[in-house]
């Protein structure tokens, strides 16, 4: 059994908080007890290794106690969650999923079957190797939603090494290898994971406060929306002493006013994708944007100027796209880097850099200035194509209070004009009432 | 539809909205604008970027002021045998042409 080691582990602090959910802690043994009933229940409904099961839910004790009883009898499970509403039953048919379990908000459960074979011969060849699986499906925030199909038992081996014991927040959902990584982390090393009713800065920063957290793992998206929100005045952080950030490249500005704002709270660059799971890494100090990235397990290496990685805990494959991994097993993460020895500066991704006449722009370079303008809430910048200049760099603004367009416009280009060289500067300038950020936090830079 | 600028209107809102490019971009701001002031080339009051921020910038006034939707750089509009985007008059023209192209569809 894949998981035994960590339902040993688990056992060994029968007394601590595993799960803090709708503001009420669960022990370790509570869970423990759980996961027990759980394979009771999987036994009377028939759901036995190999079935494609949807876990539709929430860091509930419930929901979390079945993600461990389903792993520990290899089925392949996928985590869905309300975020992904809209692409349910399309996610549900590109896996294949045979048994779908949701929960409600009182942690209730309901089961129901779905008469299907599976045909996807890189489903059927993990069924076959006896281990259990891991779908998660990528937000699509560029593109098509891609289903990533991992074996579990890799993904789970470095959570043996033991780590800190800590309180941390579960700012991403199961659905997302930031939060699987988040629970698997926790759960290994006796440490309290902590479930927020929603990502709204006010209840985060009251749930830091509530629960004494130590570990607020989120993305610069979120992490600017508290910033402006100045929600941590009317809250007591001061258990806080680590947040990470990831998912998407921290506009150097935001950066510096967070450390600013929390001088002494350690801040992290995390690195991930879910094709390859969550490396370790090291940023050079809380104010760079410099980080190490590898760990055990992980090989990097940069190839004009794009890093690419191998990683032994690599997924297996997309279910509904062609392997992006050449025949060593490299992965190309599209992602476009600076390199100071060991260090690495995340530019932004491959794809969404702005080609100006031959000149690159990227548009996190673009937000981070941007976001310095006095009534500036958020910005997301990207490219549209224009005859002249292959492409141009587009605005698009949330404003705290209502400002005529040209004036604005104005405004921005007197900012700019010594903060950036002039390929870079919008040449296109909107406004808009909408939020650029998806469920998940990060940002949206679609046309 | 609001009503139809004429040329005259028309030439001075390129006028306008090329000053205020001009001056929002590095470059020197020219003593005066007419209709033979040159856009692209030598004598030049723009340079490319300037240029392409005159016309994004164009098309977002004529649409906030005339109610008209226009796409003035395209690829009619690069492989015309004369560009439209020689002078400032060249360009009015342009403009006013397509803008009678429209009205002409509704």
């Amino acid at each position: 059994m894949s998981i035994a080691w960590l339902l040993e582990r688990m056992q060994q602090w029968p007394e601590r908080n595993a799960i803090v959910w709708h503001d009420q802690a669960y022990t370790y043994g509570t869970l423990v007890e759980r996961v027990q009933a759980w394979a009771d229940e999987l036994d009377r409904h028939d759901v036995g290794p190999g079935l494609v099961v949807t876990l539709e839910g929430d860091y509930s004790p419930n929901a979390v106690s079945l993600l461990l009883a389903l792993i520990a009898r290899d089925t392949i499970v996928v985590p869905l969650t309300r975020s992904v509403e809209a692409h349910r039953d399309e996610f549900i048919a590109i896996a294949e999923v045979q048994v779908v379990i949701s929960f409600d908000d009182e942690d209730g459960w309901h089961l129901e079957r779905r008469a299907l074979q599976v045909s996807n011969p890189l489903t059927r060849n993990l069924i076959d190797s006896g281990h259990p699986g891991l779908v998660l499906f990528s937000s699509g925030s560029t593109g098509k939603s891609k289903a990533a199909l991992h074996n579990f038992t890799p993904l789970l081996a470095k959570f043996q090494l033991p780590r800190h014991s800590r309180t941390t927040l579960t700012f991403l959902l199961l659905d997302h290898i930031g939060g699987i990584n988040t629970l698997f982390y926790t759960l290994a090393n006796g440490g309290t994971v902590v479930a927020v009713p929603s990502r709204d800065p006010e209840v985060v920063c009251r749930t830091i406060a509530a629960h004494r957290v130590q570990t607020l793992p989120t993305s610069p998206t979120f992490l600017n929306l508290l910033l402006i929100s100045e929600a941590y005045e009317r809250h007591d952080l001061s258990s806080l002493d680590l947040i990470t950030y990831g998912t998407e490249v921290m506009p150097a500005s935001t950066l510096e006013r967070l450390h600013a704002i929390f001088p002494k709270v350690q801040l992290l660059q995390t690195y991930g994708l879910s094709e390859l799971g969550i490396l370790r890494s090291k940023s050079r100090d809380s104010g760079s944007l410099w980080v190490k990235v590898g760990g055990e397990g992980f090989e990097t290496k940069i190839v004009d100027h794009v890093l690419w990685i191998r990683a032994q805990s690599a997924m297996l494959g997309y279910l509904n796209a062609p392997s992006p991994f050449d025949a060593e097993g490299w992965m190309n993460t599209q992602d476009v880097v600076e390199v100071d020895g060991d260090y690495l500066r995340i530019l932004g991704r491959h794809t969404e850099i702005i080609n100006v006449g031959g000149q690159k722009v990227y548009p996190a370079e673009v937000e981070s200035v941007l976001l310095q303008m006095p009534n500036v809430r958020d910005v997301a910048v990207l490219g549209e194509a224009n005859p002249i200049t292959g492409q141009i760099v587009t605005a698009r603004f949330n404003l705290f209070e209502p400002e005529e367009l040209g004036a604005f416009k104005r405004r921005v280009r007197a900012f700019c004009k010594d903060r950036l060289a002039s390929f870079k500067v919008p040449v296109k300038i909107t406004l808009t009432e909408d939020d650029q950020h998806s469920a998940r936090f990060k940002k949206m830079r679609k046309g | 539809m609001s009503s139809v600028p004429d040329f005259a209107t028309l030439q001075t809102l390129v006028i306008a909205t090329l000053f205020e490019v001009v001056e929002q971009s590095n470059k020197p701001v020219p003593d005066a604008v007419e209709g033979s002031t040159s856009l692209v080339g030598k004598q030049a009051v723009l340079d490319s970027l300037a240029l392409v921020t005159l016309i994004v910038e164009l098309e977002q006034r004529l649409e906030e002021e005339y109610d008209v939707m226009l796409t003035l750089a395209d690829d009619r509009a690069m492989s015309q045998k004369h560009s439209p985007f020689r002078t400032v008059a060249s360009l009015t023209h342009y403009i006013a042409e397509l803008i009678s192209e429209e009205m002409g569809r509704d």
